[in-house]
């Protein structure tokens, strides 16, 4: 779950990390309320979930109100990468004479965090990675130990800083760490830190991401990550702890396990189906859950036919056979379904489902099933 | 010898009270795992299945000798179960849990690799050497035993390759999940590098996805000279950018971890990549014999 900028810095500041005064405008009337209280010059941030927002034009620095004014009329409903920018966040505006890079982030083939910090941040930090690497300093943590302050100042010594912004810098990295395992983070990023000419040190871009599988040790920020879903069927999934996503064909998937979904996806569409969705039950399938899963595929009005693909290890699958049964009967459905299973206690599984008239694939072939459910559909037009 | 378990290895259940633990405990041990004890704190004394349970790791192995546990518990308690089997010594712990955050998951590997012991997961099925034993939750009778290796990332789509395999009578030496999360203990590198030491493991089938850069280091080492045939089978050439597909470890961010550059650096070091799992079937008959 990303964080806006405006809950991200926040959170920075109670980690004693210097951010520049700013507050949330959701309307051009908000701009101007808040106008009178950080007057310009000012720094206008449309608040959007993806990253890249400065080279899209997301961030605008305006001198005067009237500018400013003009400039959030013009942010306002804009999109970002696909994103409508419904707030901005406007701040006082702050001159670097440096702007610094700071980032914790997972690197997944260690297994461990990894600090990358250049002095040379800003909005072309990913061309830097990919044409300078020599110019961002990496170092991996031990997630056991932690990071020490005398390592995060030598991380600032590397990044070519000296006498009291290197301890500052040191400083900041050790609270950033802090905030990165407090808040389950996989990433928290400042970029840029600007370096004023006075030498003092402020946070005027900022990133988090917090890990989705952590959530329950965060129910406020759980809240609001099921409250920003677009997608009416992926936040009622989400709320279920099921992993769906919607595409935009007409025959709805379910998989029990991810990569199995997720060939099931793709085999299907090798032989020119068009799947509705992806949804993984997980290893936790019991009756309630796998009628939960049918009725989610079903919310989206453009399913004509589903394509069940399970398999029993840890999954009860004669619990699920019926689920998918009883889904069946009670909603009356008459589309095309093929429930492929295999697994412990397959058999009885396929008795309750042949039992209640949906057809089963017995074989271990995805793409028995998948020309199973074209055939049926083609034969259903 | 299989790999990392045979019909010697001495388990215990971690979780072994809870409805899957127990599930399961039934399963393995209809299949010839020889399960030594279970462990579920404050229901010491208990028996499941006939094993008898204890409330501490060290407190079953003061009873009994153990080589390996197998781990059921809840994602909110799993970090701490996984401490005190490897802390009590453990040389194998298999994390079948799923969605454990992932702080949780990196300071487990980093004890792991302090300690010397070999974690798989989580969130994986386990290890299935096939007709000797399994310490997982995969279902025994999609396996049969062979010289084939399997190692994959999705527990599913492993059991579709291996069930295969088993109906064309192509039989399996030892089957791993390595775990669908973003951070997990042994990784494809080094299941190969155990498949290439056994001897009855005669060539491997790796099945990967989107995501992760565990197919990339498989193939940079099998290009440095890994000496056994490799098949590859990667899901998610349809998968959207940004969205998790189902694993945390699956999903392809800022144009990185697609299906087709992983299956072009595995055909790079010269793996078999099929393009559908049933294909499996034939280029393994080739390539394997």
């Amino acid at each position: 779950m990303r964080l806006f900028e405006f809950e991200s810095k926040p959170i920075l500041a109670e980690y004693g990390i210097p951010i520049p005064r700013g507050r949330l405008a959701s309307s051009p009337e908000e701009v101007e309320d808040v106008l009178r209280s950080i007057p310009p010059p000012v720094v206008l941030k449309a608040q959007v979930t993806v990253g890249r927002r400065g080279k899209a034009g997301g961030v605008k620095v305006a001198r005067t109100a009237e500018e400013a004014m003009g400039l959030s009329r013009e942010l306002f409903g804009r999109e970002i990468h696909g994103q409508m920018v419904e707030r901005i966040l406007i701040e006082e505006f702050v001159e670097a004479a440096k702007e610094l890079f700071l980032s914790i982030t997972i690197d997944d083939s260690a297994g461990r965090p990894i600090i990358l910090a250049s002095q040379e941040g800003g909005v072309e930090i990913e061309e830097l990675a990919a044409e300078h690497p020599e110019k961002i300093v990496r170092e991996l943590v031990d997630p056991l130990r932690g990071l020490r302050g005398y390592e995060a100042r030598r991380i600032a010594k590397a990044m070519g800083l000296s006498g009291q912004p290197m301890v500052e810098v040191g400083r900041i990295l050790c609270s950033l760490y802090r905030a990165f395992i407090d808040y389950d983070a996989t990433i928290v990023e400042v970029n840029p830190l600007a370096l004023t000419g006075a030498g003092g040190l402020c946070a005027t871009g900022a990133v988090m991401i917090i890990d989705d599988d952590a959530l329950d040790r965060h129910p406020e920020l759980r809240e609001r990550a099921e409250g920003r879903m677009e997608d009416d069927i992926e936040r009622l999934a989400f709320r279920l702890g099921i992993p769906y996503v919607r595409f935009d064909g007409d025959i709805g998937i379910i998989g029990s396990g991810a990569g199995l979904a997720t060939a099931t996806v793709d085999v299907l569409r090798s032989y020119g189906g068009r799947p509705a969705n992806f949804l993984d039950t997980g290893g936790r399938i019991t009756y309630e859950h796998m009628k939960n899963c049918l009725d989610l595929v079903f919310r989206n009005p453009k399913v004509r036919a589903l394509l069940v693909n399970l398999y029993g290890g840890i999954n009860p699958i004669v619990e699920g056979a019926k689920g998918i049964a009883d889904f069946v009967k009670e909603r009356g459905l008459h589309v095309p379904i093929v429930v492929k299973v295999r697994g412990n206690f397959e058999e009885e599984a396929w008795r309750i489902l042949e039992g209640a008239g949906i057809e089963v694939v017995k074989s271990s072939r995805t793409e028995d099933a998948a020309q199973r459910i074209l055939e049926r559909l083609r034969e259903a037009v | 010898m299989a790999i990392l378990a045979d019909e010697g290895t001495k388990v215990i259940i971690q979780g072994i009270t809870g409805r899957v633990g127990s599930a399961q405990a039934k399963l393995m041990l209809d299949y010839g795992t020889r399960i030594v004890a279970g462990v579920t704190p404050g229901r010491g004394g208990q028996e499941v299945h006939g094993i008898p349970v204890y409330d501490s790791v060290e407190e079953a192995l003061k009873e009994h000798e153990a080589d390996a546990s197998v781990v059921f518990v809840p994602a909110s308690a799993a970090r701490d179960s996984v401490f005190e089997a490897i802390e009590c010594g453990l040389r194998l712990v298999v994390v079948v849990t799923e969605r454990i955050p992932i702080h949780d998951a990196m300071r487990m590997k980093a004890l792991a690799d302090a300690k010397g012991a070999v974690l798989i997961g989580p969130n994986t099925p386990g290890i299935i050497t096939p007709g000797r034993t399994k310490l997982g939750i995969m279902p025994g009778n999609l396996y049969r035993r062979g010289d084939i290796g399997i190692v994959a990332r999705s527990a599913t789509l492993a059991y579709e390759i291996a069930a295969n395999l088993t109906e064309a009578g192509m039989g399996q030496s030892t089957c791993l999940g390595i775990g669908g999360d973003r951070v997990t203990g042994i990784t494809f590198v080094d299941a190969l590098r155990l498949f290439e030491e056994d001897e009855e493991t005669r060539g491997v089938v790796l099945v990967g996805e989107i995501g992760r850069r565990v197919e990339e280091e498989a193939a940079d080492y099998i290009r440095e000279g890994f000496g056994k045939p490799v098949l590859a089978f990667i899901a998610g050439r349809e998968a959207i950018p940004g969205k998790r597909m189902g694993h945390a470890g699956a999903i392809i961010e800022g144009g990185k971890g697609t299906a087709e550059s992983k299956i072009e650096a595995l055909r790079r070091a010269g793996a078999a990549v099929i393009d559908r799992p049933s294909e499996v079937v034939e280029v393994a008959r080739d390539l394997f014999r």
